[in-house]
């Protein structure tokens, strides 16, 4: 744009095409390959494309533009048509989509104005005779001028912008005009210009913009949209971009080309956003917008392209004579870049992006979060986050590496870190893709998330325990691996964020969580937030249990009965009395949820221990229903019993059960020991809990249970294998008082035996068992629930904003689901989840797809005209 | 503090949007306040309800002209703050920010655009990163919306809501148990009071042709007011060319506060003035005029790299 030859040269890749014929067996022959542009046929005034060969420069194509409907576009890249010259298929394959778009709305353009010229052509022809052509441009005949640009219908704009564009010398001549009124001060002849300029801009024509936005011509224009005749004072746009804007060159950049693009975006920016903001419609905006976007790309694809450039940029980031204060500017620009990149074919960003990982990005973020300096910290995080949005696994293969370790903990540390008034919900956002096990899949989670569990849940477990009123938590000494520092009390809104996390984790990864939060009594320290002044950290505790709840998992639910882990929740309850606020309601559905999915311990436990305080809540039919469903489960109870129920028949039956277990656990380990070498560490964690069980009164000691796990934990650096759960030792006695409930749990340890052995027959023929095995452990989650890659990536938001959303869907999982998968967490197999998710993610790129379109159309949700298909219901429904 | 928030208010009020970190410091008081707040908030009259505002900003100031500036009147807000027009951020944080400074003196409740999911279509999250560069403010916009209360009944008598009705909802009582601190489920009763529509052809309850919600008719209407005792429900959702519009026997009234919706719907707007008395008086008015909006010019950034 800025200067005609080297825009051509720019334009290369963006224009690049090879022409296609159809030949008479049917078959594309290739014609070569030069580059497409639009102009004037030869002695006419019709458009026509032309495709010049980039060896030679003949002319491989001349197309005159039809205003029949022969046009088609054909994925992103490929034009083609019925040639009626020709009298064959011709087609044009463009090296990029953006120059395929950018060739076929011109097309499209000058199809509608062929339309409106063979329509009107006579009446609207004698009509505007004047149209014929513009007057000279002279300072007489401005008012002309501006009549001509003013009152100039729909048809005539077509008119007009031919009439501007084929008059070489127009805009000189305008500009000449505007510097010789604002010599003279002539004001009405600068108010004339001003609306004479405004209204060839929305003509919205990108050839018209072309001319104005070069570089000869740009400063001149913004200087004439100064003065506006509305505006009482004149405005000093080309002040503000000679004297106040700074160019930062963190790298000297030497291409002139790149330098003219990168100071055109700045102006057309400026033009869109402040010097026209207000006048601007729709399609203009979306216009100027695609030609930024155009000099996005072309810049990035340069810079990129330019190998020394990057590596200098890389060698002064990493050279320790690089000054602190260039170092930032050197991270600044490179966010820039990073940033503009979005501007690319996806392709190429990819690439781009893996480019710059290989080149050390990763590192450079590293040091950047250690700064001081917090603005430094956020824009090393605001990088991350582009590359999590592009592909989240360039940062995980990083991140499980070596050197890459200490970034992970980078970010934990940034996500309790206070940054004052700065946001820094990035952290929190980075931490949930990395640890998003529905995304990703194999080793590299694996590492991640045990990295994750080992060094870091431990401190974010700490900050909240350090962060609330201890009442008795003398036990807040951690026993993880890494701390880093006695933490201090920290902001509410980052205890608020790191529960929003382990509720995420919660939902990811069950197995994990599981062991964890029994092993470390996380729920107990989580639930001290219930001490918290600020309500919606108590109300963030509850979401975390009933979150846990949602789980259905036995283990989990025995250790909050036994451990009497609802009592916190009880007391903000009655402590909140009778407000009806979003605690009131929050602690009702976690009883209504309870109530609903006949959670019988803890429907028991509930009102067997609160019910005292709880009684003066009887007026709300949550709490009463609840109630009513404990005196309906004594009476089923009461009805089965043949006999009375007495404690001799409940002891007798959990001896039984007892039997049972232990009969179960002898079978179990016996076959283990046919099993292969590579299960012993399994092995040994089987053989465990019939140890502890063998003790069997002991089982429901703290000690014993204490004891048992400890031994879990030493397995786990190894194994991620967990035991089944009907090794759970613990299942205390005391809690058990029901027939119903010994019912509940012979029918869970039967149910394990299946999914067992079939684990073992898989584990025979797999040469790495230890992966399918984990593998099988991590598809617990309904693979309807897996959201595909691509989706992930262009919803990305979405996806790591939903956290409460992604919560429900699971819930809801696990209301259908909850019989066949009530604790037999590891029966999943994975032959089910990879026919699944073909399926699963076709569905959810449709949907995206769908998603994209509605918007494309910018349907309304305007219900006055039933619409077809709401674009809202798209969304929804996605 | 206040004098912060009155300048802040004081800047919004001319269409510029806040920094990011009063944003922050913004959201993280108007969450102490809704969290207090209940799933049906109850409001005093005299109260003056406006529906569906869109980001048109300089229309809601048309608004408040018509209806009287925050704190000197009352307000309900049905919820859709945001989306379609080009000044969601000012829009919604001019008032939060009011929501914060003057906490009884108006309520915001929960619109279905108050949405993670929908905001990404319907240009909050782009005008986000659009004004801001990222899209923090976005996220801590979207985090407030969870906290929003999900309907109003004003004196007990006047059930206000921002889409309608929902089957699993035939009591005020039952919709006390949801917890309302997620992103708008895909269905539900929280889902339904956010996108249900009645309907005159509908008799009971339809399929929505919006994909989420229901439509209801005049009967599920009459015995809802009936169980609950109330005299009509209002609530926003639909365009209404008029403004307002009486359904099913004055048992249900529309309001609908965008005029001009996305600056071509060529409609006109209203909102609906109840006094102590519950005596109703509807305000119609007009988009605002082309003069009045001002430069809505965002600052430049004083430098760039590329």
């Amino acid at each position: 744009m800025g200067a005609p030859e080297k825009s051509q040269a720019n334009a290369n890749s963006m224009q690049r095409v090879k022409v296609y014929r159809l030949n008479e067996d049917g078959k594309w022959d290739d014609q070569g390959t030069g580059h497409v542009t639009i102009d004037y046929m030869e002695r006419s005034e019709e458009l026509g494309l032309f495709v010049i060969d980039e060896d030679d420069n003949e002319t491989l194509l001349l197309h005159r533009i039809s205003s029949d409907d022969i046009y088609r576009k054909q994925e992103d890249t490929i034009i083609s048509w019925r040639d009626p010259e020709y009298s064959t298929e011709l087609a044009l394959s463009f090296q990029e989509s953006t120059g395929c778009s950018y060739i076929w709305d011109n097309i499209c353009s000058v199809q509608r104005s062929l339309h409106f010229n063979s329509l009107n052509n006579e009446t609207f022809h004698n009509a505007n005779s004047e149209l014929r052509e513009l007057p000279a441009v002279e300072l007489s005949t401005l008012p002309l001028i501006l009549k001509t640009v003013a009152e100039s219908g729909i048809a005539d704009q077509m008119r007009l912008t031919e009439l501007i564009l084929s008059d070489q010398d127009f805009f000189r001549k305008l500009m000449g005009l505007f510097r010789i009124c604002e010599d003279l001060d002539n004001v009405d002849g600068l108010h004339m210009l001003y609306k004479i300029v405004r209204g060839i801009i929305l003509l919205n024509s990108p050839q018209i913009f072309e001319k104005i936005f070069g570089d000869d011509l740009i400063m001149d224009i913004i200087g004439s949209l100064e003065y506006d005749p509305e505006v009482p004072q004149v405005q000093h746009y080309r002040n503000f971009l000679k004297e106040h804007v700074v160019f930062k060159e963190a790298i000297p950049i030497k291409d002139s080309l790149v330098l003219s693009k990168i100071h055109q975006t700045y102006k057309v920016g400026y033009f869109k956003d402040v010097v026209l903001a207000r006048v601007l419609d729709e399609g203009t905006v979306a216009n100027l917008n695609s030609i930024i976007h155009g000099n996005n790309a072309i810049v990035v694809s340069l810079l990129k392209d330019d190998s020394t450039f990057i590596q200098e940029l890389f060698a002064r980031l990493r050279s320790p004579s690089t000054s602190a204060e260039s170092k930032k500017n050197l991270v600044y620009f490179l966010h820039e870049f990073c940033s503009l990149s979005k501007s690319l074919q996806m392709v190429q960003q990819l690439r781009l992006f893996r480019d710059l990982m290989n080149e050390g990005i990763f590192d450079i973020v590293s040091d950047a979060l250690q700064s001081q300096d917090k603005k430094l910290v956020l824009t090393g995080t605001d990088i991350l986050n582009l590359f999590m949005n592009q592909d989240p696994n360039l940062l995980r293969t990083y991140v499980v590496r070596q050197e890459g370790i200490p970034l992970l903990g980078l970010l934990v540390k940034g996500m309790i870190t206070d940054f004052g008034d700065n946001m820094h919900c990035q952290f929190l956002e980075i931490l949930r893709s990395l640890l998003d096990s529905y995304t990703l899949s194999g080793a590299q989670r694996d590492t991640i998330i045990e990295i994750f569990y080992e060094k870091h849940l431990g401190q974010l477990i700490d900050v909240i325990t350090a962060s609330c009123p201890s009442e008795g938590n003398a036990q807040s000494s951690s026993c993880y691996g890494e701390r880093v520092e006695p933490p201090t009390v920290a902001k509410p809104e980052v205890l608020s964020n790191i529960c929003e996390l382990l509720c995420f984790c919660v939902l990811h990864h069950p197995y994990r969580i599981k062991c964890n939060f029994l092993l470390n009594n996380v729920i107990d320290k989580v639930l001290l937030l219930t001490q918290r002044r600020e309500k919606y950290l108590v109300v963030a505790a509850v979401r975390f249990v009933r979150t846990i709840l949602s789980r259905h998992d036995e283990h989990l639910i025995n250790h909050i009965v036994r451990n009497n882990l609802l009592k916190p929740i009880i007391d903000a309850f009655v402590g909140n009395g009778n407000r009806y606020n979003l605690l009131n309601s929050a602690v009702l559905e976690l009883f209504e949820y309870i109530r609903k999915e006949n959670l019988k311990s803890l429907v028991k436990y509930l009102v067997d221990s609160f019910w005292i305080q709880l009684v003066k809540f009887e007026y709300l039919s949550s709490v009463h229903s609840l109630k009513v469903k404990h005196e309906q489960f004594l009476e089923s109870f009461g009805t089965k019993g043949t006999v009375n129920v007495s404690d001799n028949r409940k002891r007798g039956d959990e001896r039984a059960l007892e039997k049972e277990e232990e009969d179960y656990f002898n079978e179990d380990s016996d076959e283990e020991d046919t099993a292969s070498a590579s299960m012993s560490n399994t092995q040994k964690v089987q053989t465990q809990p019939q140890a502890v069980l063998s003790n069997g009164v002991a089982a429901s000691q703290p000690s014993s249970r204490s004891v048992g796990l400890v031994d879990y934990d030493d397995d786990e650096d190894d194994e991620d294998y967990k035991p089944p759960p009907k090794k759970q030792p613990d299942t205390s006695e005391e809690d058990e008082g029901t027939m119903e409930s010994l019912k509940l749990k012979r029918k869970l340890a039967s149910k394990d035996r299946e999914p067992e052995l079939t684990k073992r027959q898989r584990l025979g023929k797999n040469p790495k068992p230890k992966e399918s095995v984990f593998a099988a452990f991590c598809t617990t989650l309904n693979p309807s629930v897996l959201p595909n890659k691509k989706a992930a990536i262009s919803m990305h938001s979405s996806r790591t904003a939903d956290g409460v959303k992604n919560s429900d869907d699971v819930s809801q999982e696990n209301d259908s689901a909850a019989s066949r998968s009530c604790s037999n967490n590891n029966s999943s197999d994975e032959e089910d989840r990879k026919e699944n998710e073909p399926a699963s993610s076709r569905g959810s790129s449709d949907c995206l797809h769908g998603t994209l379109e509605n918007r494309q159309l910018g349907a309304e949700d305007c219900p006055l005209i039933p619409p077809k298909s709401s674009p809202e219901m798209a969304v929804n429904g996605s | 503090m206040s004098s912060d928030l009155d300048r802040q208010i004081e800047q919004l009020k001319k269409c510029e949007p806040l920094k990011e970190s009063e944003v922050k410091a913004l959201c993280l008081k108007a969450m102490e306040i809704l969290v207090e707040e209940s799933n049906v908030q109850r409001v005093d009259a005299p109260v003056t309800i406006c529906g569906d505002i869109h980001g048109q900003f300089y229309d809601m100031k048309e608004l408040f002209k018509v209806g009287g500036d925050c704190p000197k009147t009352n307000y309900l807000f049905l919820g859709d703050f945001v989306d379609r027009g080009f000044y969601s951020v000012e829009t919604f944080l001019l008032l939060l920010a009011l929501k914060v400074r003057y906490p009884d003196r108006i309520t915001l409740i929960r619109g279905n655009h108050e949405s993670r999911q929908i905001t990404q279509v319907y240009g909050f999250y782009d005008e986000c990163l659009r004004k801001y560069g990222s899209v923090n403010v976005w996220r801590y916009c979207t985090d407030i919306f969870d906290y929003l209360s999900l309907s109003a009944l004003i004196e007990n008598k006047i059930f206000s809501v921002h889409g309608g009705l929902s089957p699993a909802i035939s009591t005020l009582d039952q919709i006390r148990t949801i917890d309302r601190k997620q992103e708008v489920p895909h269905d539900g009763a929280m889902c339904d009071l956010l996108w249900s529509d009645p309907e005159d052809i509908v008799d009971g309850w339809g399929l929505s042709p919006r994909g989420a919600g229901f439509l209801f008719g005049g009967s599920v209407v009459s015995s809802f007011n009936h169980a609950n005792n109330i005299d009509y429900i209002c609530r926003a959702h639909q365009l209404v060319m008029e403004g307002y519009k009486w359904m099913f026997n004055n048992q249900i009234v529309t309001v609908w506060s965008a005029p001009n919706y996305c600056y071509r719907c060529g409609n006109v707007a209203a909102i609906l003035e109840l006094d102590e008395n519950l005596n109703k008086q509807f305000r119609v008015f007009d988009a605002a005029p082309q003069e009045s909006r001002g430069t809505p010019a965002k600052k430049p950034a004083p430098d760039y790299f590329l």
